[in-house]
């Protein structure tokens, strides 16, 4: 967290500085199914952010090394595009993104059914087309819907989504400003149907209070954006199938 | 990852060719078609999405304030590359840029500096001193045939919606890019012996060398690439040229028409 304090971040009205309620989430939109190149696909737009996601497979794993006996591999890559953000960002690989790489495989393959393919590997690749805080999440909440879209056995839908804390009040969804000048953020991957959490970084400073405001806030919205992945994945399949269903 | 490919296709395009058709029932010199969105990247510059057939490209635009290179202190500079991150495709691998994500960018690259569109001595804020770089980044998302066309396509429509961030570098209020013309690129590729435009991605698969064409205002050739293995006859070009000249002219006509 940027922790300068002498930023303000919520107006005397108690509102944000974009307006919002303090538990209330930026506007989300969904698409399935939106790269024709891909086995599975989702666009997913929350707030400013953009992020679009691809999976491939199941398919044969390989390097050899990289196959287990009982089950698939999932092989995530998160991207920000060169020109997601305000100053351009020089294209590959870098430490950031290999780390949310990282725990975003190992959240997913705590909800896809990875035993029913064994041997195998899922590639699901992330692009960020916009930053504006929050991508991970974005990024978590396209790919589950891509992995559906690609036909994918999972427990759950996992959602992603973030609250923190910016002058001392904890907010949900925290936006650019409040990123950089915040006191905390808490990112979280959540199984909406039964509440389990897949997903879970933090950085800055919370009380154990602050935390369950965090925790409450993020359940909220992650039911109400899996609604709308879930109707994204209707829509979708009813064009599949040639109109309504 | 090895591409089983296909004797099969390659003998069925070829006698879809000697009828004269082809795979997906268009005609030698059809197009699929095309829709450009520009403006439609948040933190971009400049931006388009090129949706062709089902192909599928972002291009984007950011500038730069850096020192001029010494020889040319007081030019500006341009650059644009190309990314076929394993998004693009089942058969696009992780790893450092590949021999063709460095050709594509390469040769969109050339038709656009070559075509003179970008004034470098317009880019110069202080000789010697302080000068801005333009950056095209070219990003594709579903690769189904033919991104060349869409990469190019992509990046001048970008680069002619773009605003120069002037305010944000303290260098005055923002104003937009001057481009003076509007090269676009014509890609024809053998397919059963003959060559068609815009191969789709069965196409290219069961198909033999490429040839690309960018061609500026008043049909003059700013960047010629011919690529992957086999040789073509000067008439077959003079051919393709003039198939280039009437397409890339209508192109040309649809980035203008997205102008603010």
């Amino acid at each position: 967290m940027g922790g300068y304090g002498d930023v303000k971040l919520l107006r005397d009205d108690g509102l944000r500085l974009d307006g919002r309620k303090v538990d209330e989430m930026r506007e989300v939109k969904v698409e399935a199914g939106i790269l024709p190149a891909a086995d599975g696909s989702a666009w997913v737009k929350h707030g400013l952010n953009v992020a679009v996601c691809a999976v491939y497979g199941p398919m044969e794993a390989h390097p050899r090394k990289i196959q287990r006996q009982d089950r698939a591999v999932i092989d995530v890559r998160y991207n920000m595009a060169p020109f997601s953000t305000s100053d351009r960002i020089r294209p590959g690989y870098n430490r950031r993104s290999r780390e949310i790489s990282k725990v975003t495989a190992e959240a997913l393959e705590s909800v896809v059914l990875v035993e029913r393919y064994p041997r195998s590997k899922i590639r699901v690749e992330i692009e960020i087309l916009a930053a504006e805080a929050g991508t991970r999440c974005v990024g978590i909440t396209a790919a589950a819907v891509a992995l559906a879209d690609a036909g994918i056995p999972m427990r759950d839908l996992i959602v992603g989504v973030a609250s923190g804390k910016i002058e001392d009040t904890v907010v949900l969804d925290l936006d650019k400003a409040e990123d950089n000048y915040g006191q905390a953020d808490l990112p979280m991957g959540i199984l909406p149907t039964t509440g389990e959490i897949a997903f879970l970084q933090m950085d800055g400073d919370l009380s154990v209070e602050e935390y369950n405001t965090c925790m409450e806030y993020n359940l909220k919205a992650a039911r109400e954006i899996h609604e709308l992945m879930v109707d994204a994945l209707k829509r979708r399949y009813n064009e599949k199938n040639g109109g309504e269903a | 990852m090895v591409e089983l490919v296909p004797s099969l296709l390659r003998q069925e395009l070829a006698a879809l060719a000697a009828n004269d058709e082809r795979i997906d029932g268009r005609g030698r010199w059809d197009s699929r078609d095309i829709k450009l969105e520009t403006n439609c990247l948040y933190n971009a510059e400049g931006s388009a999405k090129v949706t062709w057939g089902d192909t599928i490209i972002y291009a984007g635009v950011k500038f730069e304030i850096r020192t001029p290179w010494p020889d040319r202190p007081a030019q500006g500079s341009l650059m644009c590359g190309a990314e076929l991150r394993p998004v693009a495709g089942r058969k696009y691998e992780p790893g450092p840029p590949s021999p063709q994500s460095i050709e594509l960018g390469r040769v969109v690259d050339r038709g656009i500096r070559e075509s003179g569109c970008i004034d470098m001595d317009s880019l110069c804020i202080i000789p010697g001193e302080k000068v801005l770089g333009v950056m095209i980044d070219i990003h594709v998302l579903s690769d189904k045939g033919n991104i060349f066309d869409a990469c190019a396509l992509g990046a001048i429509a970008a680069l002619r919606t773009a605003i120069v961030p002037a305010e944000r570098f303290d260098i005055g209020e923002d104003y937009p890019l001057a481009v003076s013309m509007t090269p676009t690129m014509c890609s024809f590729t053998r397919v059963g012996g003959r060559f068609v435009l815009d191969a789709n991605d069965e196409e290219e698969l069961g198909g033999d060398e490429r040839i690309h064409i960018t061609l500026g205002d008043e049909g003059h050739l700013h960047s010629l690439q011919k690529g992957l293995k086999g040789t073509f006859t000067p008439a077959e070009f003079d051919e393709i040229l003039g198939i280039a000249q009437q397409r890339c002219a209508e192109l040309a006509n649809l980035v203008n028409s997205k102008e603010a």
